[in-house]
């Protein structure tokens, strides 16, 4: 008897261990696997960053942002190469064609990630970073396509950096250098060319950055003079000139005449003026299927005794919504 | 022209588009539909929404929202609870006549033991109990809830709760899925249809089973009645039996908001969301939508999977209390061998077993549980005084006030029953949230009666 439930025992235990796919023992090596390549995929992706910064790898850059000691990186240099992904020069690290196209393919991954989170799921931005560099790893080709028309062929991520396309290349950014656009005009920086590196340095260190909405103060042969409102910029003209600027949003003007639906006073009518453009996604199509389109007359008038959510009365219907997402719509009092 | 060519244009077109087209394209369809409507639909005036404003401030004001609120839903509850017990009994006496009745000619045809009781003490009993115990509460709870939902007031209720469910990562809407839970989990789960926002929609889902159900409101109620009011007299032990049971309830939703806010900020973060909630205008209840809704939609619905799983649990149950093993039977040999995990959990093996068999449906629980203590080999009520009762449990099968209240706490908490975890399935699609759904909830009712059982023994309570 005890030796039979101790033979059993040993079995079953045996079994839990090395079962293959669901034993222990092949899930420690597929988590394993996945650890290997997530390493594989930073360290393509570390390359590429510095590579469009017009710098190039090295091993111990590397090591710094994997945050892994010099000889595990030199192990996993070792293995890129075999590989074929990159190529070590001297202490320079290069990407190949082969290790520049997988390297596009995690950053297509991240930043439709950072999109489905920011749009669909509603998570702030500054959470959408790291959540998104958890998911990016282990999609195919086909699983991202499939993503990136479930959003809707997004061209830009949350932070206005541009998301690759499956062939690989990254959308031109439209834009006039901000040298040849018009002075009293406001702007949205689009792009900022690497190259030089020196310039698109001065660029960085006189803290300017992409998705920056800037006025023109004075733009003359000796210098260029840029303000966000708060700070002031001052740039050479050679060196402003790598940076591109285009037309604000539509919804950027709009905004500037109206107020967030918040603001409205109980039983006050107003007219909506346009939907914030950090709603995009779900919720987006949620407000324009409940009809709050531009033009329409919507006023608050009924209050939750805790003040929060408020219900709305829109072409006859009455709809609830929260502070959080009536902040998003803005309107004018009419 | 080959369909690629078709792609690769539309491919080209669509870099083309600006981002706003979207919008533009809703924004031409109401502005369509507003000219349609104003020719045809002419508006008099507006005194329509003037009734049904004021009747909107009543409702949702500060002084008296609230108490409309918990008025209701405990009239509801009263009338379920009260009405149910006497229909109950009427089913059951026909339900179990008839079987006594065939089972006498079963037995006067000479049909083997074992064949007779395995079909009517096994599979008919499971069957009987459960249509008899679920369908009357069902009958009653679901067309007054359906009443409140057609008359437009439901959705106000979720208005008035919305703040509290945002500070859990929920929708204001889980309150009225909540409140569906009372009378079924099962129903519960296929209300959450009502949230449109898919994360909110499987938070209200996995969280449901936390509300205690019509077929565990009679266990509620006999513990308290037993073992929380014992000594006391008449009207006090009546009182402190029912806030016993709304104490127990009061866990279960501070344990639904506790399990939603964790819940929001771990496996469910990536989900998407948004909040809007329509507050349509009241307007007469119409009878035979109430009648279809509420019994074919759910009643019949939820009893009719009540049954698939019941019948197989009655086979079950009687195949362990009849088959033999060592000087007693299998249920008896299993109960003893799950003893000590059960004591851990200041439980016993008894219980733990009719839970585990009983995963059917939670109204077999109590049944199975005095089929084993009494040692009956079928289902049974037990005996008929609360004072019987406690002999049986207490001097005779060593039960304390810590098994009781354990005892409360795991039918608040534990597994949802295999009709809800199907109903998850079919909801979800997914057996990633019914397992998930199984996991949060049996590992929260381990936890907690593992620590009370723990405290209570080391503070010499127990």
């Amino acid at each position: 008897m005890n030796v039979t439930f101790w033979l059993i025992a040993i079995a079953v235990i045996l079994l839990i261990v090395f079962l293959p796919r669901v034993g222990l023992f092949s899930q420690w090596k597929s988590y394993r696997a996945a650890q290997e390549r997530e390493q594989m995929e930073d360290a393509l992706k570390h390359l590429l960053d510095r590579e469009q910064g017009g710098r190039h790898a090295s091993p111990e850059s590397l090591a710094g942002t994997l945050s892994l000691p010099r000889q595990k990186v030199t192990r996993l240099i070792e293995g890129m190469e075999t590989k074929g992904l990159l190529e070590s020069r001297g202490d320079q690290l290069h990407l190949t064609a082969e290790g520049e196209r997988w390297a596009l393919h995690v950053v297509r991954a991240h930043r439709l990630w950072e999109r489905y989170l920011a749009d669909e799921a509603r998570m702030p931005l500054e959470q959408v970073h790291t959540e998104a560099h958890r998911r990016e790893h282990s999609f195919t080709d086909a699983q991202l396509d499939e993503l990136d028309a479930a959003l809707g062929h997004p061209t830009r991520d949350p932070h206005g950096d541009p998301i690759p396309t499956r062939e690989g290349t990254l959308p031109k950014a439209e834009g006039t250098p901000v040298t040849a656009w018009p002075a009293d005009r406001p702007a949205r920086i689009v792009h900022l060319e690497d190259e030089p590196a020196l310039a698109y340095e001065q660029i960085l260190a006189a803290g300017l950055r992409l998705g920056q909405d800037i006025r023109i103060l004075e733009r003359t042969p000796q210098r260029v003079v840029l303000s966000d409102g708060e700070n002031e910029y001052r740039l050479a003209p050679a060196v402003a000139s790598n940076i591109s600027v285009a037309a604000l949003p539509e919804s950027e003007a709009l905004k500037r005449e109206a107020v967030p639906l918040t603001e409205i006073a109980h039983d006050r009518r107003a007219e909506i003026v346009t939907l914030d453009d950090a709603v995009q996604g779900f919720t987006r199509r949620r407000f324009l299927d409940l009809g709050l389109t531009p033009g329409t007359v919507i006023y608050p008038e009924l209050q939750n005794f805790f003040g929060d959510p408020r219900a709305y009365r829109v072409r006859g219907t009455l709809i609830a919504l929260r502070k959080d997402q009536a902040a998003q719509i803005w309107v004018k009092p009419v | 022209m080959n369909p690629n060519d078709v792609l690769a244009k539309a491919e080209n077109l669509r870099n083309n588009l600006s981002s706003g087209f979207r919008d533009e394209i809703v924004k031409s369809l109401y502005a369509e539909a507003e000219t349609i409507a104003k020719r045809a639909v002419k508006t008099a005036h507006e005194k329509r929404y003037d009734f049904d404003q004021k009747i909107d401030r009543l409702v949702t004001s500060p002084f008296t929202g609230l108490p409309i609120m918990l008025i209701l839903l405990a009239i509801i509850i009263w009338l379920t609870v009260s009405g149910a017990n006497v229909a109950s009994e009427a089913i059951a006496n026909v339900l179990f006549a008839f079987g006594d009745w065939v089972r006498a000619l079963f037995v006067a045809w000479n049909v083997p033991w074992w064949i007779t009781g395995f079909i009517w003490d096994g599979i008919y009993r499971g069957l009987a109990w459960v249509v008899s115990v679920m369908l009357p509460p069902m009958m009653i709870f679901f067309p007054a809830f359906t009443f409140l939902e057609d008359l437009g007031y439901l959705p106000r209720v979720a208005f008035n709760m919305d703040w509290l469910f945002k500070k859990a990562g929920a929708h204001g809407k889980q309150s009225l899925t909540m409140a569906m839970g009372f009378g079924c989990n099962a129903a519960g789960v296929v209300a959450t249809r009502v949230i449109d926002s898919p994360r909110e929609r499987l938070i209200a889902i996995l969280t449901n089973n936390f509300v205690p159900c019509n077929g565990r409101f009679p266990t509620l109620i006999m513990l308290a009645t037993i073992f929380v009011a014992a000594g006391y007299g008449g009207f006090t032990s009546s009182v402190i039996a029912a806030a016993a049971v709304v104490g127990v309830v009061l866990i279960g939703v501070g344990f639904t908001f506790l399990m939603s806010w964790i819940l929001s900020r771990t496996v469910l973060k990536g989900e998407a969301s948004a909040f809007t909630l329509e507050l349509p205008p009241y307007r007469r209840p119409n009878v035979s939508r109430i009648l279809y809704t509420s019994i074919i939609d759910r009643t019949i619905f939820v009893l009719w999977r009540a049954m698939q799983t019941a019948a197989p649990a009655g086979a079950i149950i009687w195949i362990l209390a009849n088959v033999p093993f060592g000087d007693s039977n299998l249920a008896a040999a299993i109960a003893g061998w799950l003893n000590p995990f059960g004591l851990l959990l200041g439980l016993d093996g008894v219980i733990l077993l009719s839970y585990i068999i009983a995963i059917p449906a939670n109204e077999i629980v109590v049944p199975t549980m005095m089929m084993m203590y009494t040692g009956a080999g079928m289902m049974i009520d037990g005996p008929g005084t609360s004072e019987a009762i406690r002999t049986l449990l207490v001097d005779q099968n060593g039960w304390t006030m810590l098994t009781a209240i354990n005892l409360m706490l795991f039918a608040l908490l534990h597994n949802p029953c295999a009709t809800t975890i199907m109903t998850i399935y079919k909801e979800t699609k997914s057996y990633k949230w019914a397992t998930i759904s199984v996991v949060i909830t049996l590992g929260t009712a381990f936890l907690v009666t593992f620590l009370t059982a723990s405290i209570a023994r080391l503070l010499g309570w127990a």
